[in-house]
């Protein structure tokens, strides 16, 4: 047959490609207890669905073609639920996955190819960093970014059209992190690192006698820096989170997240919610008993768990239907809002409002965590952003005010006055500029007892729900037992309107990180 | 053997259990006064009350540990 022995070389090629760095290599990646990048993706994508570009691609560096296959970063399509996504895997085999000019080319094209696309796009971060000798020299460094004088952007940015996911898998650097640091959603297996620079040349350069987990280790991330959303066991888990989390998302920003079926037993609790609110105003309890009553059986997938604890935000289905939720934490510092938590919930905010997902919120706060650690923190700063993020939200927002809601953090919380589409309390709200004990004891503190304790219960009494919905702040005041049913005919509501609840995305473009 | 730290500074305001005692996940153990809260300290898992290291009034430290379950 004519071709044949160009047939015979490209299938040679195909076939060295495919073996990645070197057996050696690959049997050290296993005994970390870490897949091949083509074991990943095999496994993460839809059976036999992947649909790679650039397998043919090198290193453009002379006598290293050979030793560079995909030129260690391995892309293309494939399917993942059964719908269309692109796919970038750094294959540490291969140099380590260091960034070179082909290497880097693979990742910008491929980027604005998904961007054009808009499609989901699920990155797999192993290694990374800077390749030498390739990047040295004047020559080198200009280079590198291969297509043109703006080229290198794609590399940071994320328009937040189409959702883009990142997985740190292995000690990463460089690359890695502007993918993680521009996500919509990180997931970091435990046992890897996250880091901009690595600790062995952090060891040369100043002497440093710290670790890539003291920088980077997952404790690190989820609970100090906030980078990372999610927390995996093993690469299994990383997996099934990142399904999870793409099972609550529309393809991009032109549709509606996807319909689920609902669970038959979803709001079977409904009826014992009044148990998890204590009567005594002053104690706290699990906001998440709340929340898991009320959306459907399952479906709660908490973004940043063990960061900025007093303010809980979650992806969750009710009625099938996608929803966000921010909810005050009281059994974390009384709910009291802290700095690391403002600003993991206007970053939710923003991911909500990019991809047409109608927002919750209950409140339970008695304002923020305030003091001098606080403002060395810039929690005015925190909160301001927070409601130039809250007065952009253009997708469907419903407030719920189950106890506390005082001062500004009503405000914050998207409570009357601060947008709200649909805006009821449960009867046990209280709803005051301060906490009624504490202004009682400002105003009243230095009158005789008797006349003191007249006026504090008056307080108290006033801040409950009843006055503000007789003005009509408060579209309602519902039993908690119909929270459900209240959400389920208001999301109904919202898919019948112009749009279904479309939002105009004007967060799309604020930062991923603040 | 679990422990249960203190998430935060306060107060212990009631001791609900006594060493010995059989108790179940998010059960709770103690109510410690903070931030002008009650809050409910829960047992993380199911198990028996191994060693009490707190008593009512005592004031505790973020991670002070205050349970000791097996």
């Amino acid at each position: 047959m004519a071709f044949d022995t160009l047939i015979e070389e490209l299938r040679g090629k195909k076939d060295r490609a495919l073996l990645m760095g070197a057996p050696h290599k690959i049997e050290t990646q296993h005994a970390k207890g870490r897949l091949t990048a083509r074991e990943r993706i095999a496994l993460l994508l839809d059976p036999g669905s992947f649909f790679e570009l650039g397998m043919l691609a090198c290193s453009d560096m002379p006598g290293m073609e050979d030793r560079t296959p995909a030129d260690g970063i391995i892309l293309g399509f494939g399917t993942l639920n059964g719908k269309r996504v692109g796919i970038t895997a750094s294959d540490f085999t291969v140099l380590a996955a260091t960034l070179s000019r082909v290497h880097g080319k693979k990742v910008h094209d491929f980027k604005q190819q998904m961007h054009q696309y808009r499609l989901p796009h699920v990155f797999l971060g192993d290694g990374g960093g800077g390749r030498v000798p390739d990047g040295q020299g004047s020559i080198g460094m200009t280079s590198s970014a291969m297509m043109g004088t703006r080229s290198i952007f794609n590399m940071y940015t994320n328009h937040r059209q189409a959702p883009m996911v990142t997985a740190i898998m292995g000690n990463c650097f460089g690359v890695p992190m502007w993918q993680a640091c521009a996500a919509d959603f990180v997931v970091q297996v435990k046992g890897s690192t996250l880091s901009v620079s690595g600790a062995r040349a952090l060891q040369k350069i100043i002497a440093a006698t710290y670790t890539d987990e003291d920088m980077g280790g997952w404790k690190i991330h989820a609970e100090k820096t906030g980078i990372v959303d999610r927390t995996a066991e093993d690469e299994e888990d990383c997996f099934r989170i990142i399904r999870e989390f793409l099972s609550y998302m529309p393809q991009n920003n032109r549709e509606l997240p996807p319909r689920h079926p609902i669970p038959e037993d979803s709001g079977r609790n409904m009826g014992a919610i009044m148990d998890i609110l204590p009567e005594k105003r002053t104690r706290a309890y699990d906001m998440y008993k709340i929340l898991l009553s009320i959306v459907d059986s399952g479906s709660l997938f908490d973004l940043k768990p063990l960061f900025g604890k007093t303010i809980i935000t979650c992806l969750a289905r009710i009625d099938g239907r996608t929803v966000g939720i921010v909810a005050n934490q009281p059994l974390v510092n009384g709910g009291a809002m802290g700095t690391d938590a403002l600003e993991k919930m206007t970053g939710f905010l923003c991911l909500c409002d990019s991809y047409n997902i109608p927002l919750v919120f209950l409140h339970d706060s008695p304002g923020f965590l305030v003091g001098k650690e606080a403002e060395l923190k810039k929690v005015g700063a925190k909160v301001t952003n927070a409601m130039d993020a809250l007065s952009q939200v253009t997708v469907p927002k419903i407030s719920l005010i189950i106890r506390k809601s005082y001062g500004q953090g009503m405000f914050s919380m998207c409570g009357p006055s601060a947008g709200p589409d649909f805006v009821v309390a449960w009867p046990s709200a209280e709803i005051s500029f301060l906490d009624p004990v504490v202004a009682a004891d400002i105003a009243f503190g230095a009158l005789p007892d008797e006349e003191y304790q007249t006026l504090k219960n008056q307080m108290i009494r006033e801040a409950g729900p009843l006055p503000a919905a007789g003005r009509y702040f408060l579209q309602d005041i519902i039993d908690p037992r119909e929270t459900r049913t209240y959400l389920v005919n208001v999301l109904d509501i919202i898919a019948d309107c112009e749009g279904g609840g479309m939002g105009n995305h004007l967060l799309a473009n604020w930062p991923k990180q603040f | 053997m679990t422990t249960i730290v203190a998430p935060m500074p306060g107060t212990i305001l009631e001791v609900l259990v006594a060493v010995g005692d059989d108790v179940v996940e998010d059960q709770e153990l103690l109510i410690l006064e903070a931030m002008k809260m009650e809050n409910p300290i829960c047992a993380t898992c199911k198990g028996k009350i191994r060693e009490l290291t707190v008593t009512e009034k005592d004031t505790v430290q973020t991670d002070q540990i205050l349970v000791v379950m097996e």
